[in-house]
């Protein structure tokens, strides 16, 4: 329970510090950090236009995505508390309900029948593949280290303890960034604040929808990006008592905003091409944490 | 209680007369006497079945002449759950059909063929599960083979068609071939035409090779790769609840065959299972990268059809390494996700043949590039579609997740037991099935988007309509049947436990593997609680909007004012960046003229571009093209003279008699 509360209040913020830091980064003042929210509340107040073209997919799918995002948090645990759902594996409901809100944006980008949003479909569809085995190997290998397969019981039990075992955490938090990365649609795979539609991802597929469901999909996004800061957060925090935890959550969300503001205003996007390279390059990176697993389970001799 | 034997009599007698009557009434009632039978020889083989899977195996024996002896016939929960697979979708499946076919009226004579295929079609594949002797299962395979070829070659003045028919054909005789090669063996060493002949052989032989020969033979029917290139020719040929059909229950077939043969396996159970996973983690890949990119929606369904068979491989697969690891909780999770999962892609994968039947018959192409829009004339077909699609790709809330849930709980619980090769294995394969989970995502959502979404991308011939009732109806009892599944989980995982209770391996099913299927049937709720949060937004989302001013415009065109509908994005274009990074497996064969030196005004010109199957044409076509380049050598022996034809056969009787009278032949 108490994680659904923490993710909600980080996502309330973190957009709107990432943003401030990239202003402050270019040296601008930049909005006040609860400017995305304003932004979502006044879309929410609007009317909306319709593409001709589209169907009732068009209209029910940020519904969709919005409920499959709320599912996802819903399963997210916080050090001991669990998420408001928890069973064994149910990190792989955690991926799949997501991709239920995936499929989802995705025909509905493709239902406007534009050519834009088509090319951003296909790659979100591409990318967001690639970045699967990346999070499941991951948590197979945490699965495995621990014995445990359930979201809660394997962070719980996740202790720090030998030098290797830091590796492992600076692997997996570097993991879970770059996934944050790509399931948010930010830097290096995507540039959220490009101004040419054949170079967007994320953005492009939004383009026609307007009003609530915009504001909608925006909520979503920010939900999702806490989402995964919670994830983060949980590494470290495994069973430290919750006056020490719940400050320790904000300021690893904090830290990660950031991170996030400040790779978005000093790197370039990668080209379109070299992202799949780098996706697949993360699942290299989640076998080295699989093979950094069975070294401390000793099942090499 | 009427006696099995009885109702397995019935099962044919229907058969036989149904096709009397077939032969003989009008054209239109064809169609309706098919149906009919196909739904008595349903119910007359699932009441045994359904005692099967209560627990209560019936065997019978039929006296087949002297030189048989004695066919036993068994209905255990495993024949029963693969002949109520059957069962259900051969019915839905006929009823379908009655209206896919409604415009063949004045083809009476192909009618009465294709319909009395049917009718021995459904009653082949039932037999198949129940007979327990090898030269009687030869037969019975060999019938639904020949039954279904013919099914396929339904249009059969197509040259297309045709060499699918034919592919099929021949491909199905390696199969059999293989399988009789498995039988022969085990009657050379033990003596004996009936099933239980396999114990005595697996007990006192090596499990490997003869496992491996019907892992072969039967993997053939069912689609594993390489030996999977049958279905992408099939399928698309056939007509749509024929290839339902098919690719519902005939592949699985392939796979009852395997699991049969399983519950007779004695030994080196860890290593056939690597040997499976490694197989079918395989194929699921290559099938749905396949299905990804290719435009023919038929054809897509047969790749993704490939793909699935992989999905249950690896539940097999688990389930070996369960039993030689001696985890009864990996044995349950394995194959109770396989056949789980059997029955889900059975649903789902004949839904969308149906639905895609449907826009075929409404816009006669399987082009999906042809298509776009359909959602707007046919509306029930398209949600139809979509369920299926979400359902295929193991998407919450539809069945398609909980086996895909069973599997990967197993691959974790593997994952945990068992040495490093095989932790390393597992951990693979996990990836690999997100990554086919992610891939059928890619595949659907472009499939469903550019058939049905967006604005029609070329004018067709006539307007499509939503498919008449009779079409649709049986859809919709698929769809009920998967919501069963999706949310009253625990009816199906008890009788697949009671099938591994008493059908395989005896593992004894202690009390972990209960509160792990209580964890696993607790899905539902979380299904029924996505609905909930769904329905939430979607009202307070109604409440919002209600009184908010709506408009409608174009869609926006980044200023350009003149957009068309043929700048939408293709199918194409939105997997080409998943054939361009898998190129090395995906061929695509461009055929286009370049612009010749000093070409200033360039005429028409025409750019196709075709996806090609690794496998038939690096490894098929080079084998068989080498082999007839070889037979040409001895094309002078068929040299079309009569005389020479006499010499043969003088020669060889001559040959005969000097061999005998040397002693040689006796």
């Amino acid at each position: 329970m108490l994680s659904l509360f923490l993710i909600v209040i980080a996502a309330f913020f973190f957009t709107g510090i990432v943003v401030r830091t990239k202003s402050l980064a270019s040296g601008r003042k930049g909005p006040g950090i609860m400017q995305p929210i304003k932004d979502v509340i006044r879309l929410f107040k609007k009317g909306a236009v319709y593409s001709k073209t589209s169907s009732i997919i068009f209209q029910i799918a940020p519904t969709i995505y919005f409920s499959s995002v709320v599912m996802a948090m819903l399963v997210v645990p916080f050090g001991q508390s669990k998420g408001l759902i928890s069973f064994n594996c149910d990190f792989i409901f955690f991926a799949y309900v997501l991709a239920l809100g995936k499929f989802f944006s995705i025909i509905s980008a493709l239902d406007t029948g534009s050519s834009f949003e088509g090319m951003g479909a296909s790659r979100e569809a591409l990318y967001s593949m690639f970045a699967e085995p990346a999070l499941f190997i991951l948590m197979g290998s945490f699965a495995l280290l621990t014995g445990y397969t359930s979201f809660q019981e394997i962070f719980a039990a996740l202790h720090i303890g030998s030098y290797l075992s830091y590796a492992l955490a600076t692997l997996a938090t570097f993991v879970l960034v770059m996934i944050a990365m790509i399931e948010n649609s930010r830097m290096p795979i995507d540039d959220p604040k490009t101004h040419l539609e054949l170079t967007m991802i994320h953005e492009v597929m939004i383009l026609d929808n307007s009003g609530f469901d915009l504001g909608l999909l925006l909520s979503a996004g920010y939900l999702k990006f806490a989402i995964y800061g919670a994830l983060i957060v949980n590494l470290f925090v495994g069973m430290v008592d919750y006056q020490y935890a719940i400050p320790l959550f904000f300021i690893i969300q904090f830290l990660m905003a950031v991170v996030v503001g400040l790779i978005e205003s000093f790197m370039a996007r990668f080209r379109m091409n070299h992202n799949a390279q780098f996706i697949v390059a993360l699942t290299s990176v989640s076998l080295l944490i699989f093979f950094g697993a069975i070294l401390i389970l000793g099942k090499f001799n | 209680m009427i006696s099995t034997e009885l109702l397995l009599n019935l099962s044919w007698a229907t058969a036989l007369i149904a096709i009397v009557f077939i032969v003989l009434v009008k054209p239109n009632s064809k169609a309706y006497i098919a149906a009919l039978a196909s739904v008595i020889t349903a119910l007359s083989t699932s009441i045994p079945a359904l005692q099967a899977l209560g627990g209560a195996t019936s065997s019978v024996s039929i006296f087949a002449g002297s030189f048989l002896g004695s066919i036993p016939i068994k209905i255990d929960g495993l024949s029963a759950w693969f002949i109520l697979i059957i069962n259900f979708t051969s019915v839905t499946g006929a009823f379908y059909g009655i209206g896919y076919l409604r415009s063949y009226q004045n083809n009476s004579a192909k009618l009465s063929l294709h319909w009395s295929l049917y009718v021995v079609f459904q009653l082949s594949m039932v037999w198949v599960c129940m007979l327990q002797h090898s030269f009687a299962f030869l037969v019975a395979w060999e019938i639904m083979s020949l039954s279904s070829m013919l099914l396929v070659i339904f249009d059969g003045h197509k040259p297309k068609t045709l060499k699918a028919g034919l592919n099929y054909l021949v491909q199905m005789h390696i199969s059999v071939i293989l399988l009789t090669i498995g039988f022969i063996w085990v009657y050379a060493t033990t003596g004996s035409f009936s099933f239980d002949a396999f114990s005595t052989f697996f007990a006192n032989n090596n499990n490997i090779w003869l496992f491996l020969i019907f892992f072969v033979g039967f993997g053939i029917k069912a689609g594993f790769i390489p030996v999977h290139s049958w279905l992408p020719h099939a399928h698309p040929a056939a007509p749509s609840h024929v290839s339902g059909v098919m690719s519902g229950v005939i592949v699985k077939l392939g796979i009852y065959g395997i699991f049969r043969v399983i519950t007779f396996l004695e030994s080196d159970f860890l290593m056939l299972g690597e040997i499976i996973l490694s197989v079918s983690v395989l194929t699921g890949l290559y099938g749905i990268l396949n299905a990804a990119v290719h435009r023919d929606f038929k054809r897509m369904l047969a790749y993704c059809t490939i793909e699935n068979i992989g999905i249950i491989g690896i539940g097999i697969g688990l389930g070996l390494i369960g039993i030689g690891n001696n985890s009864p909780l990996l044995f349950f999770l394995g194959f109770s996700g396989a056949l789980l999962h059997v029955l889900n892609h059975s649903l789902f994968k004949s839904l969308l043949f149906y639905s895609a039947g449907s826009v075929y018959q409404q816009t006669h192409t399987r082009d999906m590039e042809k298509l776009g829009g359909l959602i707007k004339q046919m509306p029930k077909t398209a949600i139809l579609f979509l369920i299926g699609a979400i359902a295929i790709g193991g998407m919450p809330p539809f069945n398609g997740f909980v086996s895909e849930f069973i599997l990967y709980n197993g691959l974790i619980e593997a994952l945990k037991t068992g040495d490093i090769t095989q932790t390393s294995l597992v951990i693979l394969s996990f990836a690999g099935l997100s990554l086919i989970g992610g891939l059928s995502i890619l595949t659907f959502s472009k499939t469903f988007g550019v058939v049905f979404l967006g604005s029609p991308r070329k004018k067709l011939h006539t307007v499509p309509q939503e498919v008449s009732k009779i079409m649709l109806f049986p859809q919709y009892i698929i769809v009920a049947v998967m919501l069963l599944v999706a949310f009253f989980p625990r009816f199906f995982l008890n009788s697949i436990q009671c099938i591994l209770q008493d059908g395989l391996k005896n593992i004894a099913i202690f009390s972990s593997v209960a509160s792990y299927s209580d964890n696993i049937v607790a899905v539902n709720y979380y299904f029924i609680l996505l609905l909930v949060v769904v329905g939430i937004i979607w009202g307070i989302r109604s409440l919002m909007v209600k009184n908010r001013e709506q408009q409608t415009e174009g869609t926006w065109g980044c200023s350009y004012v003149a957009p068309n509908s043929k700048m939408q994005y293709t199918g194409k274009s939105f997997s080409k960046p998943l054939g361009k990074v898998f190129s090395f497996l995906l061929i695509e064969e461009k055929k286009y003229a370049e612009l010749s030196d000093g070409e200033i005004f360039p005429k028409k010109r025409k750019y196709v571009s075709h996806y090609k199957d690794f496998f038939e044409y690096y490894i098929f076509n080079f084998v068989t093209q080498r082999i007839v380049f070889s037979a040409n050598y001895f094309k002078f022996i068929q040299n079309g003279r009569m005389q020479s034809y006499v010499l043969y056969g003088i020669l060889f009787v001559v040959l005969i008699v000097v061999l005998t009278g040397l002693n040689v032949l006796k």
